[in-house]
């Protein structure tokens, strides 16, 4: 299917209810205009050659545009001789789009980090964790303020496999993330963790779909977004778990921290159970700065205002809590603490 | 004679918490080097009379006033009493996730301190205290009181009144729920801190008095002092309980 000849989707759509494409679109829903390819740059332990396998749904809207809109794409191997390996993303232009795909064969971990002054970024990243690999994924999306995002993730998950993927979202003025990972073998392990900062009128819009097409797989997702000002945070899930796939162990949680009258956060959890023999079970919480939490950080000697940061960076730093690889967890939470000091001297 | 130094002055006390009274007229002083220790019954007004004094929003002051250092305090939010001074070991400390003891504790010792904070300092500082309360070290990368057994968490209350160095203590049945060994330990936290400061223990049991020599021991009942002695009070109540002090109790007999 052609961008050109498929219809806009649907409000009524889960995908497209809280950000429609025309609101993620680069411009006028019918064009697909002129794109600056994304430059990428790799550390030590991994190389980027041109091209990467096209896996596209022919049902999918942002995927095809992004398909349509670049055919520059990119695939990352390491070569296991550095622990982390880390990407630069950088985006210019008017309009951005790039494509990293991650072939993992060691055991590794890969931090992404997008910046740039694009006015729109497109990013399409895709990756096969290899069987028997423990692969582990930080992306942090530190765009210029007034830049928006459409990121589409397609992940597949192989036979007794362990993936863990963190997201930080700190940039950007309006992101649709749109994340999907399918197992495909069994006895895999794959867990998500995002924590959000939603400033200003920042909307960010997460969407995880977690496929557990195959059975004796686990899975959680877990995401933390603090709002402030008039930000707007939008976590969906989709977490299926089809009927031959027993012994699954799925969990979703939602926690949304609101900082001020006018932020706003949605947290729609949902779940295709049609197995039998699993566990599944989600959770969505919203609530304002614990007042407990508040009183005793100021009983210590802590202003208001450096208490209420304290907790802010505390509930993000917990975001990634569920994750257990070392490299990754310290990685995502140094960006953060970097942010939010960055912050503080604005 | 040398007066000792005046730290907290309590006069004609009534706090209201939504609407209800809770402290009825309670006065009393605690002087530098003195070691007050309150007991009652559950809801005679104990925790609430140390949760006003550092300052809590939910307790409203209808009548009475309180000095520290001979200042009002009424104007004083939470944080600037903790910046002069005063110190408050929760009864029910709060959870707070993602955010790491170490960290923590060098922010308040950070927002107490008049100085910048110097790091070599500050770790010798901590790995004296540390040693001194039988703590592991892993505590610093845990998350303040998340997963803490109840023994725990008094340990880091008491950890961070020896880094904060308080001029006032107040201790909010800080031995509930300790073994005797956890309870040794929170002891000995007190009573190093105690000769410089003054101290106001909140307690059920005379068996922290076992470590803990008190100057004063009050009784408060229904949000009044209706009673002080001294060390021996404490083993009397342990005893007989509080009945014999009902302002009821003579005309009864």
């Amino acid at each position: 299917m052609k961008y050109a000849k498929m219809a806009v989707p649907s409000r009524a759509d889960h995908l497209w209810r809280y950000t429609p494409w025309p609101r993620i679109h680069p411009s006028s829903v019918e064009l697909v205009p002129e794109a600056t390819p994304t430059r990428w740059s790799v550390s030590e332990g991994g190389s980027l050659e041109d091209g990467a396998p096209r896996l596209i749904s022919e049902e999918e809207i942002a995927r095809i545009f992004l398909s349509e809109l670049g055919r520059d794409a990119v695939t990352l191997t390491v070569d296991g001789t550095q622990p982390v390996v880390h990407i630069q993303a950088v985006a210019s232009g008017h309009v951005s789009v790039g494509h990293l795909h991650i072939e993992a064969q060691h055991d590794v971990t890969v931090l992404i980090h997008l910046s740039g002054e694009a006015d729109w970024c497109g990013l399409h990243m895709t990756g096969a964790i290899r069987s028997n690999t423990r692969v582990s994924v930080g992306f942090v999306n530190e765009l210029s303020k007034n830049g928006k995002l459409l990121r589409c993730d397609d992940w597949t998950v192989e036979r007794d496999a362990t993936f863990e993927h963190a997201s930080l979202s700190v940039g950007g003025f309006r992101c649709k993330n749109d994340l999907r990972t399918r197992f495909n073998g069994p006895g895999a392990t794959f867990k998500q963790a995002i924590s959000v900062h939603g400033k200003e009128q920042r909307h960010i819009d997460h969407h995880v779909e977690i496929h557990h097409d195959v059975g004796h797989t686990n899975s959680s997702l877990t995401i933390h977004a603090a709002c402030d000002d008039a930000s707007h945070s939008v976590s969906t899930g989709l977490l299926t778990i089809a009927q031959t796939s027993n012994h699954c162990d799925a969990g979703q949680v939602f926690k949304n921290l609101l900082l001020s009258e006018k932020a706003r956060a949605e947290a729609i959890p949902e779940l295709e159970v049609l197995a039998d023999e699993v566990a599944a079970a989600h959770g969505a919480a919203s609530s304002p700065v614990d007042l407990d939490q508040l009183h005793y950080l100021m009983s210590r000697g802590l202003a208001p205002d450096e208490a209420t940061s304290l907790i802010v960076e505390g509930f993000m730093h917990d975001g990634f809590s569920s994750l257990s690889s070392p490299a990754l967890i310290h990685e995502m939470r140094t960006r953060l603490t970097v942010h939010l000091e960055c912050e503080l001297k604005r | 004679m040398v007066m000792a130094r005046e730290i907290l002055r309590i006069e004609n006390l009534h706090v209201s918490v939504e609407g209800t009274p809770i402290i009825r007229g309670l006065s009393m002083t605690i002087n530098q080097g003195e070691i007050h220790v309150i007991m009652g019954r559950n809801g005679a007004g104990k925790s609430t009379l140390a949760n006003v004094v550092m300052g809590h929003p939910a307790y409203e002051i209808t009548e009475g006033s309180i000095h520290y250092c001979s200042e009002p305090l009424e104007e004083l939010s939470v944080f600037e009493r903790a910046r002069a001074g005063m110190f408050l070991s929760f009864q029910y400390p709060a959870v707070i996730p993602g955010v790491q003891v170490g960290t923590f504790l060098k922010k308040s010792v950070q927002s107490v301190s008049d100085e910048p904070l110097k790091g070599r300092a500050f770790r010798k500082q901590l790995n004296e205290a540390m040693a001194s309360l039988e703590m592991e070290k892993s505590v610093l990368s845990r998350y303040v009181n998340d997963g803490f057994s109840g023994g725990e968490k008094k340990r880091l209350e008491m950890l961070q009144m020896l880094l904060l160095k308080p001029t006032l203590a107040l201790l909010d049945e800080t031995d509930s729920g300790l073994d005797i060994d956890a309870l040794r330990i929170v002891a000995k936290g007190i009573n190093q801190v105690a000769p410089d400061a003054g101290c106001l223990i909140i307690t059920h049991y005379q068996r922290l008095l076992d470590h803990v020599k008190p100057h004063f021991v009050h009784v408060m009942i229904d949000g009044k002092i209706i009673k002080t002695g001294g060390a021996d009070l404490a083993l009397e109540l342990e005893a007989k309980g509080y009945d014999w002090l009902e302002p009821t109790a003579g005309a009864e007999a």
